[in-house]
């Protein structure tokens, strides 16, 4: 990250501006008090003592008359010109030692860390006063030693900081290029790691204001007269019977300070990173209605034209129907949006397995989490109906969804470890779910988690009960989550890319346990993945998305076969096992463009071999052919080329919906 | 979990050894002779001697120091050069009021810290979120000490609910103890609750983004267990760990606001001796408040294994 880029982002916030100016404001007043029209801080008459605010005395008199806001001013030099020197201190030994060991490692970085760490937990005020007790009370002497116990967290700081920097490509760069260690350190590195010690040293320096406050209260610090804030409140303290005005300057003074100081650090550390919320999924945020009428009506290749399955309650009806599923994250701070999901339907039947393909960035993993109602905040999910078994998902709440998600609809993820929680054994993990949709005791749990951890294929499950999942490999992970997937026998499983991130000799396992669960239990599967091999071994019907629309759906026989659409094609002739065949791997120039830059017309348009002229001039339906759907006007297969007149009866018009 | 208490223990060891060393050498290293002060100001030369003598001050360093640590080890941490007071006595009397504050204290931050961080976490970004954050940031630059003496001005001055100073045994009487802490728990917990807050925040932020929250929900669990149970169990991990700096900085809290309720804890006892130059009860009060310290971060330890049982050796 540039200088000026940080500069740029940090001034961006009108509140980090805001704190500076208070704390330049602090500083010129301090720096300027000789200047001011201010008394002098140690002077005062017992005939003015304890005034309140007046003309005279801004902010009134203490005990024995002096004025206060003189005594404020100064102090405040006094506490600005101690953290500076405790700083000053804390950098000088800190960092240069914390980078060269750090740079050098071996030995002497691990005693030198064994005697920081150490310091580091000793409570900070108990040695800072048994190290003044070795020197005496003083303020120089009290913040020379705040300086030398902050150097050790500068030093930590830096040592990690070159730690990472040592490993990163201009540090092997410079180091081949023949540059000395000393040149590498402040030339290459130092600029790197300056931006944490910057906001490292602003924080402490906040804290060593509060110290220096502290120390002073405690007479450890600055010695009477001098004013200083620790030393006036501790005069404040002694007046808290009569009245706690003297103790309100100080304490505003340090607060607004340590504030502005804690403000400004926050604000450049916001600068190099940004955090962003989480947990948008437990909003609850309903999926809308969509009143956006029909273009197509359900594309399902089951039903024939025309009809709308999703009305018709019949006993052959698909176990799910998704219509006109859309999509929308809002853009950026204006009101627009962009889709990430348009206008996306899919039918799965009972019994089979339907495969969603299309490359990272298509939107199938979006869909998936849509129909599980889990879209995180501020996305915004419509549909003009999500038909589950019969019952309409749409317009459910986080409660109303609760008893779909896992008891109708288990899911598997991509990363099994990433979706266990570690903290949990996995026997704990599926006695929860068993007790909460099948409200078993939680013997029964016990026993039925061991069942189903035997089932989905773990050696010794009683004892792999009790492991936690960081004790399972990629492959027997997986199969936990298969089996908190199919724990509470859901009717239907997602699964996202679940082979994806395993090895390859047990991606053949996990998805003959797919099939299995199917042919065992009954269960509809919509196995989701970016690699059409995994679909043509297993998939009853394929289903082909692109750049958030669906582009073909057929049996997977046909696809296999024929494929219609162009960009299917591209991705079978790109599948490793037709490498044979054609010679090389081809692969499909360009990439998916990024949701902000759907194009209005034919999405692929740009990246088709067989682009012709009318293929930009709009956006393009979807409409079957036989019993399949495409989304192209120039379809592949011979069927299609077809006399025009031909091809526009079979195209449906959103009007027939 | 029983071999990472044994490891854990056998750590504390060499390095309250390594406290107790440096202890002691540091106070030899100071220009103040301690003889002097107990034979008082007007002291001959020959009369310093002889107290030296008597203290047991004439001896090497080497030997002071041997004959130092092994009455520690049996409990005898030597005795005060002003008063003869056994430093062990005195810190027996001072480390309830020390520990009922650091303990109070902790218990004041983490429960209002980690459920003002907990739904700030969930609100992110909202009003709540906003107005939460900016009472932590701003309890984060508060003195504890100032704090103490606004809270005692309003509670024990202006309207007398809580007493001002003075400390009651929990012992003597749980309802008195409990209402001579409550001020000075409160001022030095409260700062603590901030920071406290500001961490459970981001961790909390940072675990609802993982996956294997969201796949909880998946499962069909319910938002409370989703959040209470999932999430917060491995939030809690990184807020433990900064707990251990809580501790630290607690009880430096508490050293200074014994002082504004004129209680005689390990702060009064360590200060007075800073400013008498009482060598024996510095070192004792070191070694104490760094055991106590050990053992309260050896208590966050086994929380954190069992919070993460990755940490935990096999």
């Amino acid at each position: 990250m540039t200088w000026r880029r940080l500069v740029r982002r940090f001034a961006g916030a009108k509140s980090n501006i805001a704190w500076l100016t208070v704390l330049l404001f602090v500083v010129a007043a301090t720096v300027l008090a000789p200047l001011l029209p201010l008394d002098h801080p140690d002077d005062g008459s017992l005939m003015d003592s304890l005034l309140g605010p007046s003309r005279r005395h801004l902010l009134g008199t203490d005990s024995v008359g002096r004025d206060l806001l003189a005594r404020t001013v100064f102090g405040g030099r006094v506490a600005l010109v101690a953290a500076l020197q405790a700083i000053v201190i804390a950098a000088l030994i800190g960092i240069p030692i914390g980078m060269v060991i750090g740079y050098i490692g071996g030995w002497v970085d691990r005693i030198v860390m064994r005697v920081v760490e150490a310091i580091v937990s000793l409570p900070f005020l108990v040695i800072v006063i048994a190290l003044i007790s070795v020197t005496g009370p003083g303020l120089v002497k009290s913040m020379s030693i705040v300086g030398l116990i902050y150097s050790t967290w500068l030093l930590r700081l830096a040592r990690g900081q070159v730690l990472a920097a040592r490993e990163e490509l201009y540090t092997d760069a410079s180091r081949v290029a023949g540059n000395s260690p000393r040149r590498i350190l402040m030339r290459q590195i130092l600029p790197n790691i300056a931006p944490p010690l910057i906001v490292q040293i602003t924080l402490l320096f906040a804290a060593a204001i509060v110290a220096e406050s502290t120390l002073s209260f405690l007479g450890l610090g600055v010695q009477a007269p001098t004013a200083s804030w620790g030393s006036m409140l501790a005069d404040a303290q002694g007046l808290a019977r009569t009245g706690l005005w003297p103790a309100v300057p100080p304490g505003v003074a340090i607060v607004v300070t340590v504030l502005a100081l804690n403000q400004v650090g926050d604000g450049l550390r916001d600068s190099f990173s940004r955090d962003s919320a989480g947990g948008g999924f437990l909003s609850g945020r309903r999926t809308e209605r969509s009143s956006i009428p029909a273009n197509t009506p359900v594309t399902s290749p089951w039903s024939s034209p025309g009809s709308s399955p999703a009305m018709v309650s019949t006993p052959g009806e698909p176990l799910l129907v998704i219509d006109g599923l859309t999509v929308r994250f809002p853009n950026g701070k204006g009101e627009r949006h962009h889709e990430v999901v348009s206008d996306f339907s899919l039918a799965v039947q009972r019994g089979e397995i339907v495969g969603l393909v299309g490359e990272s960035g298509s939107g199938k993993s979006i869909t998936a989490l849509s129909v599980l109602g889990l879209v995180p905040a501020p996305g915004q999910v419509s549909a003009r109906s999500i038909l589950f078994d019969g019952r309409d998902l749409v317009g459910l709440d986080y409660r109303g969804m609760r008893s779909i998600r896992g008891r109708e609809i288990g899911v598997v993820f991509q990363e099994p470890h990433a979706h266990l929680n570690p903290a949990f054994t996995v026997g704990d993990q599926l006695c929860e779910v068993l007790r909460t949709h099948l409200s078993m005791s939680r013997r029964q749990a016990r026993e039925r988690a061991i069942e189903l951890l035997h089932d989905v294929g773990i050696t010794r499950p009683a004892e792999r009960f009790k492991a936690y999942p960081h004790q399972f490999s990629g492959g027997m992970a997986q199969r936990v989550v298969i089996a908190l997937a199919v724990a509470a026998e859901p009717k239907l499983l997602i699964a996202d890319e679940p082979t994806t991130a395993l090895d390859v000799s047990v991606q053949r396992q996990i998805l003959d346990l797919l099939v299995e669960l199917r042919d065992s239990r009954g269960l509809s599967i919509l196995l989701i993945s970016h690699d059409l091999g995994v679909i043509a071994d297993v998939a009853d019907q394929v289903a082909v998305m692109y750049a958030g629309q669906l582009v073909e759906q057929s049996h997977a026989r046909s696809l296999f076969e024929s494929p219609l659409h162009p960009y299917a094609d591209a991705l079978l002739k790109a599948m490793p096992r037709n490498e044979r065949r054609t010679g090389r791997l081809p692969s499909i120039r360009g990439s998916v463009p990024a949701a902000t830059d759907f194009p209005p017309h034919c999405r692929f348009a740009a990246r088709c071999d067989l682009v012709a002229g009318d293929c930009t001039d709009g956006p393009v339906e979807l409409r079957f052919v036989g019993d399949r759907t495409v989304r192209c006007l120039h379809p592949l297969a011979a069927m299609c080329r077809a006399p025009s007149d031909a091809l526009a009866e079979a195209v449906v018009r959103g009007d027939r919906a | 979990m029983v071999k990472l208490i044994w490891l854990r223990t056998a750590l504390v060891v060499p390095l309250l050894f390594a406290v107790a060393t440096a202890a002691f050498f540091l106070a030899s290293l100071s220009d103040a002779d301690p003889a002097r002060i107990a034979a008082g100001q007007n002291a001959s030369p020959d009369v310093i001697q002889a107290m030296r003598v008597e203290m047991g001050l004439d001896g090497s360093t080497w030997h002071r120091y041997v004959e130092w640590l092994s009455g520690a080890v049996r409990g005898d941490l030597g005795a005060s050069v002003y008063n003869k007071a056994p430093v062990a006595e005195s810190i027996k009397q001072a480390m309830p009021i020390t520990l009922s504050l650091t303990l109070g204290g902790l218990i004041v931050g983490v429960s209002l810290g980690v459920t003002a961080g907990v739904v700030s976490a969930l609100k992110a970004g909202r009003p709540a979120d906003r107005v939460l954050s900016t009472i932590a940031t701003l309890g984060q630059s508060i003195p504890g000490f100032w704090l103490a003496l606004l809270l005692t001005f309003l509670f024990a001055l202006r309207w007398r609910w809580l007493p001002a100073t003075g400390f009651v045994g929990p012992t003597t009487s749980i309802t008195e103890w409990l209402r001579t802490i409550t001020l000075p728990c409160l001022s030095i917990g409260l700062v603590s609750a901030a920071s406290i807050a500001r961490q459970t925040r981001s961790a909390m932020i940072g675990v609802l983004q993982q996956e294997y929250v969201r796949a909880a929900a998946a499962h069909g669990l319910s938002r409370r267990r989703v959040l209470l149970k999932h999430a917060l169990k491995n939030a809690a991990a990184p807020v433990v760990t900064v707990l251990s700096f809580q501790v630290t900085s607690l009880l430096g809290g508490s050293i200074v606001v014994e002082r504004l309720f004129n209680l005689r804890g390990l702060g009064a006892v360590a200060i007075d001796a800073v400013l008498r130059r009482d060598p024996d009860v510095i070192q004792g009060v070191v070694v104490c408040s760094v055991a106590a310290v050990f053992l309260v971060n050896l208590a966050l330890d086994i929380l954190y294994a069992w919070l993460n049982p990755r940490v935990r050796p096999a």
